[in-house]
């Protein structure tokens, strides 16, 4: 017992030192670094990897140049008719080459239709993992991202642009809700490449960016689809799908833009199968507890919408290098059963 | 005898115009930036003054930042620099090229400037344009011409 506690006040002192090294050590002092010009990392996606609201770009995000290392911290809010996304993450940039990312985000859906089955499921003891009141889908993303070649910004003699390659890995939680609605997989890798270039001369950052992907609405929704509701014949084809962010700079610390981002149609027009269950099947798993209540309209109401590419038009504020504020109109069409989500997006990134 | 004193004096002259031409071909060349530089950037500095009391604005805010103060303190005579500065600026923005300084790469290769250092003069430039009232877009242009020096510029 003695000798736990000493080796556990030893752990502390050592934890303490290293703690006090980085906090006044020059070895950090030196590697710390926010040299960067304002706004030249990018604001923080949904993906966690530094770019515009939606796409990444080729830049790594956080203010370090090659001379050293800096993070960020950010916060999104978006806010739809039928449902709310949050993400938290953070990312760190090094020596402007690399940058590694972690995001968790959760979106609440609020759709009548679906949270009627839930309740009926609920009464009749199926396992849907939706919730009667709020149904959450999660996902953690895990991202990299790896500067190949060239300088959006300073290169202005020559077309050739910053160009990266980057890998995101998304791991959903509600596996149950995922399958409900249709996907084949919970969690997937995606791989985009990323050219960025900004033209001086038009005051103006283009990004383009092709990401291998097999998501449904950005990986909120799983990945691929079952033909079936019982998951016997699922597929998971990814394809190389486009990206667009345009930034322009009005002042030197404020952007605005308008993004697209290409969506897949893996679930469209498919309904959701409730417990293994399609819609007809549910009906019948469901008679007992509707009784006599006629319900021959629901096949028809759990339809998933086409889904639609992602637009939006933003403004990005900041201040100063620790601090930058996002605000965007965002267009993203029909979401699985719920019909024209556009609504607003608001975002904060605190970098070091 | 003769013949050999005159021959001396002769390439003695000739080094001296080949040293008086100088200037303009190893000092330092426009750079050409991609979609080129507004026609009237040199008007929108407001002319030969405007440009130069830019410069003097850039060495103001330089000189307020401890990143890379010293390095142009060390490298003295600041009012020789304004002046190398203004027309150095005058030529990349379009105007005439009456650069009679060394060239970027010979004048920094000692220096061992970094990124951090080099955008720290980027963001000086930027302040030095607003204290001026020299429009963002105006201000773009400067930086596009000046950009391509980074290659030679930063060398850590």
């Amino acid at each position: 017992m003695k000798r736990l506690h000493k080796s556990g006040l030893r752990t502390l002192q050592c934890a303490a030192i290293l703690a006090a090294g980085l906090a006044s050590g020059s070895a950090w002092a030196g590697i710390y670094n926010d040299g960067k010009v304002l706004l030249t990392g990018g604001v923080f996606t949904v993906d966690g990897a530094g770019g515009g609201g939606a796409v990444p770009w080729a830049t790594i995000s956080g203010y370090e140049t090659r001379d050293g290392i800096n993070g960020s911290a950010g916060f999104t809010y978006v806010n739809l008719p039928a449902l709310q996304v949050s993400f938290y993450g953070v990312n760190v940039g090094f020596f402007d080459r690399l940058e590694l990312s972690y995001v968790d985000s959760r979106l609440s859906l609020n759709l009548p239709n679906l949270q009627t089955v839930a309740l009926l499921a609920d009464t009749a003891g199926l396992n849907t993992g939706t919730d009667s009141w709020n149904s959450t889908l999660g996902m953690q993303t895990y991202g990299a991202k790896l500067r190949l070649f060239g300088d959006a910004v300073y290169t202005s003699d020559s077309w050739i642009p910053q160009v990266s390659l980057g890998g995101l890995y998304k791991d959903n939680r509600n596996k149950a809700l995922i399958h409900t609605l249709g996907a084949d997989k919970t969690k997937d890798y995606e791989i985009y490449l990323a050219a960025t270039k900004v033209l001086f001369p038009i005051s103006t950052l283009v990004n383009v960016t092709a990401r291998y992907t097999s998501a449904n609405e950005d990986g909120l929704t799983g990945f691929g689809y079952c033909n079936d509701a019982a998951r016997n014949d699922c597929h998971n084809k990814r394809k190389v799908r486009a990206e667009v962010s345009i930034a322009h700079l009005v002042a030197k610390n404020t952007a605005i833009g308008g993004e697209w981002q290409q969506h897949g149609d893996n679930l469209d027009h498919r309904s959701v199968n409730i417990a293994g269950l399609n819609p007809t099947g549910l009906l019948d798993a469901l008679q007992p507890v509707l009784g006599s209540v006629n319900l021959g309209g629901l096949p028809d109401k759990l339809k998933q919408r086409k889904e639609g590419d992602w637009y939006d038009l933003f403004m990005a504020y900041a201040p100063n290098k620790h601090i930058s504020f996002t605000v965007a109109y965002l267009m993203f069409g029909n979401i699985s059963v719920a019909p024209d989500q556009n609504g607003f997006y608001f975002s904060t990134h605190l970098t070091f | 005898m003769k013949f050999r004193k005159s021959l001396v004096l002769g390439a003695g002259l000739a080094m001296l115009a080949a040293a008086a031409a100088r200037p303009a071909l190893a000092g330092e060349q426009k750079t050409k930036p991609i979609m080129g530089i507004s026609k009237s950037a040199v008007a929108d500095f407001g002319g030969a003054y405007g440009v130069h009391k830019w410069v003097e604005s850039l060495f103001y805010y330089i000189m307020l930042d401890n990143r890379i103060n010293y390095i142009f303190k060390e490298f003295g005579n600041v009012d020789r620099q304004i002046a190398l500065n203004t027309q150095l600026e005058q030529m990349v923005l379009g105007g005439a090229n009456n650069y009679q300084g060394a060239s970027m790469s010979a004048a920094h290769a000692d220096l061992g400037i970094t990124m951090t250092q080099f955008n720290a003069v980027v963001e000086a430039a930027y302040n030095a344009c607003e204290r001026d009232e020299i429009k963002y877009y105006t201000c773009n242009d400067l930086i596009a011409a000046l950009a391509p020096f980074t290659r030679v510029i930063v060398t850590k």
